[in-house]
């Protein structure tokens, strides 16, 4: 009976981290290839429209080509479903959470997994991608304990289905936890942005909740 | 010079954004019927919406204004300078934030990279590849020195490396458009100006989000990204593109010129991208209505078209009226769709304004008046930023639940406390209760065993 008992308290308070590392692939950017059908026509400046545009072949211009252009921006962002953060040795899987009634950003349910904020935008598009991780649970550590040891230029690796992007830290702020800039945490940026978020601080016993949050703030990495 | 020290010394003015020279309704109040909410209408999105119209009417014109150069037309000079009036209002917009010099040096920036376009229209017309290769170097570098000046300027709000892609987007869309332009594959020339004006909308809210994040309290610390503003500017650029849309493809009809089927086709697409808007809001039996009423405008003015070439003054006479009609139409679709949040009254009287700007951009080209052609031009596109405006206004007030933010208000609990220093009474009590249990269920199960013995 004393083994069982043991395995059940074993099993109770358990934290599992995974650390596998797993390799980082650059976001491809779809390209438009294009080949222009008709030749090139290229006149001396008429003063007829209709005239401009008839079919000759110079060989002095080339047909146009779509290579090495940008035609639009593709930046649409990936579901994530991972996320590794190398320096931590951290490699968890992502929830998507929303917004609880009384306004706060959901929690991922497994204290082992990080939740990603899925009304706001997707890593790697366009604004602020925010992820929420526990720093621990009711028995000991969570998936983001360590992260409040991160430092500038460290990198975190967002998976997608088929692809990866990698973000790179820029910023440490911790504020205190009624006090944060949410919007700015959450808010629009021209460029693309991943912001974590954990507990740290004293935790209140009474608001049953740390004082502190922190907030990683990273930036994706151009390929 | 020094950025910095300007930044501090200058204070920013809203008013001064939208100068004498920008008839915009960017004001809560306007003609098109009534007041937009302070969600849709504020010092921070009228900014967005500013920039937004000066952005994009610069791709419009210099996609134009490219065109007219290769054809050698008469009105090249005309829409020349109507791009460089572009360039002065977007200085004096940027000038009007950072102060007048840097709203100079704006100005020789990107008066630059309209130069390097000349430079390759120039050396396309002369067959010049080597003249070619030069003007697109060119552009390169003027992307690193635009770049870095909006970096400074915008703190690094916006990055240099960021501005660097956007601005080679904007470049890439131009000379593609130009390009195909001159090979005669008009689709994708006129689906690159289509996309082009777009891209400059995020341009806009990039460049908008910057300057309020810098100045808050000089914008009443409003944002220029909500779902109303998103919405608002949207419709802007559907709108605006119809009327830049309708005005090419009046002057390409009446020029008979080989592009003007594919004009005449980018601007059904805009109709059908209208549409699809109005659909999200109003459902598809909505949506239908919609596109009869608006397709039925831009038959008209094609009616107008074709009787002037034919000097047919009945028949332009039978299509203005036709026009009269068709506002009292569209006007009472957008007074019943909206619930009389936009008045039949005042629709009818934007309405007006529209019609009457295509027409006269339209009659003075004709005519070869074409200074007046690109004031026109440049009203009848400012315009629509005001039907924007106020459509957004109304669906945003009928329908607020669409438009709430998705952004928490709160930060989120993450923590349990498992961690932290000294005895949690709550863990321990929880403990206690499961061992307990388990003890109870031991005690439980003991007795079946010996019962079963």
């Amino acid at each position: 009976m004393k083994n069982l008992f043991v395995k059940t308290i074993l099993f109770v308070l358990s934290i599992v981290l995974l650390t596998a590392c797993a390799s980082n692939t650059e976001n491809p950017k779809a390209s438009i290839a294009d080949e222009p059908k008709k030749p090139v026509d290229v006149s001396q400046p008429e003063t007829e429209v209709e005239q401009v545009v008839e079919d000759a072949i110079v060989t002095s211009i080339p047909a146009p080509s779509a290579e090495g252009l940008t035609l639009t921006d593709n930046r649409v962002g990936i579901q994530p479903t991972r996320i590794e953060i190398p320096a931590l040795h951290v490699d968890a899987v992502i929830e998507e959470v929303g917004r609880l009634e009384n306004g706060q950003m959901g929690v991922p349910q497994n204290p082992d997994h990080v939740g990603w904020f899925s009304p706001g935008v997707k890593p790697g598009s366009q604004g602020s991608a925010v992820m929420a991780g526990h720093v621990d649970s009711l028995t000991g550590p969570a998936v983001f304990y360590k992260l409040v040891t991160l430092e500038i230029g460290d990198e975190i690796i967002v998976h997608g289905d088929d692809e990866a992007l990698t973000f790179i830290v820029t910023k440490k702020e911790e504020y205190p936890r009624q006090n944060a800039p949410v919007d700015k945490i959450f808010g629009f940026t021209y460029t693309s942005t991943l912001n974590l978020i954990t507990c740290t601080g004293v935790f209140d016993r009474k608001a049953k909740t740390h004082d502190n949050r922190l907030v990683i703030y990273t930036e994706l990495k151009k390929p | 010079m020094n950025l910095k020290k300007k930044l501090i010394a200058i204070p920013l003015s809203v008013s001064l954004l939208l100068p004498a020279g920008v008839p915009l309704a960017f004001a809560a109040d306007h003609d098109h019927g009534g007041p937009a909410s302070m969600e849709v209408s504020n010092p921070a999105t009228d900014l967005r919406a500013a920039l937004d119209s000066i952005l994009s009417e610069h791709a419009y014109l210099a996609v134009v204004t490219m065109q007219k150069g290769i054809d050698g037309a008469k009105d090249f000079d005309a829409a020349a300078a109507q791009l460089s009036e572009n360039t002065d209002e977007l200085s004096a917009a940027v000038a009007s934030v950072y102060g007048e010099d840097a709203g100079n040096q704006f100005k020789e920036i990107w008066s630059s990279h309209i130069g390097y376009f000349v430079d390759y229209v120039t050396a396309t017309a002369n067959k010049d590849e080597d003249g070619r290769k030069k003007a697109l170097a060119d552009l390169d570098g003027y992307r690193v020195t635009q770049a870095d000046f909006l970096d400074k300027a915008t703190d690094s709000r916006l990055k240099a490396a960021d501005l660097e892609e956007g601005l080679k987007m904007h470049v890439d869309q131009l000379i593609w458009a130009f390009d195909n332009y001159v090979a005669g594959d008009y689709d994708k020339a006129y689906s690159s100006l289509y996309e082009s004006m777009h891209h400059m909308f995020g341009t806009g809210k990039g460049l908008s989000w910057a300057i309020t994040d810098q100045f808050p309290e000089k914008f009443d610390n409003h944002t220029v990204d909500t779902p109303a503003a998103d919405l608002r500017e949207a419709l802007n650029n559907q709108f605006s593109a119809h009327a830049a849309l309708a005005i090419i493809t009046m002057q390409k009809g009446i020029d008979g010129a080989p592009d003007f089927e594919t004009a005449a086709a980018t601007l059904n697409q805009n109709t059908e991208d209208l549409t699809a808007s109005v659909e999200s809001v109003y459902g598809a039996e909505g949506a239908k209505q919609f596109n009869e009423i608006w397709n039925s405008h831009i038959g008209y003015f094609v009616d107008y078209v074709t009787a002037t070439a034919k000097k047919d003054a009945d028949g332009q006479k039978k299509a203005m009226a036709d026009l009269d009609a068709y506002r009292v139409t569209q006007a009472a679709f957008l007074d019943t769709a909206t619930e009389g949040r936009l008045k039949a009254a005042d629709l009818e009287e934007g309405l007006k304004g529209h019609v009457d700007q295509l027409l006269m951009a339209f009659d003075n080209y004709v005519a070869g008046d074409y200074d007046a052609t690109y004031d026109n031009i440049h009203e009848a596109y400012s315009h629509m930023f005001g039907v924007g405006t106020a459509l957004s206004g109304a669906i945003v007030d009928q329908y607020p639940d669409k438009f709430t933010s998705a952004m928490p208000a709160d930060m989120p609990k993450t923590g349990l406390g498992g961690m932290s220093d000294g005895p949690d009474y709550t863990v321990l009590w929880i403990v206690a209760s499961l061992i307990f249990a388990l003890g109870a269920g031991t005690v439980l199960m003991r007795r079946k065993t010996v019962k079963e013995q």
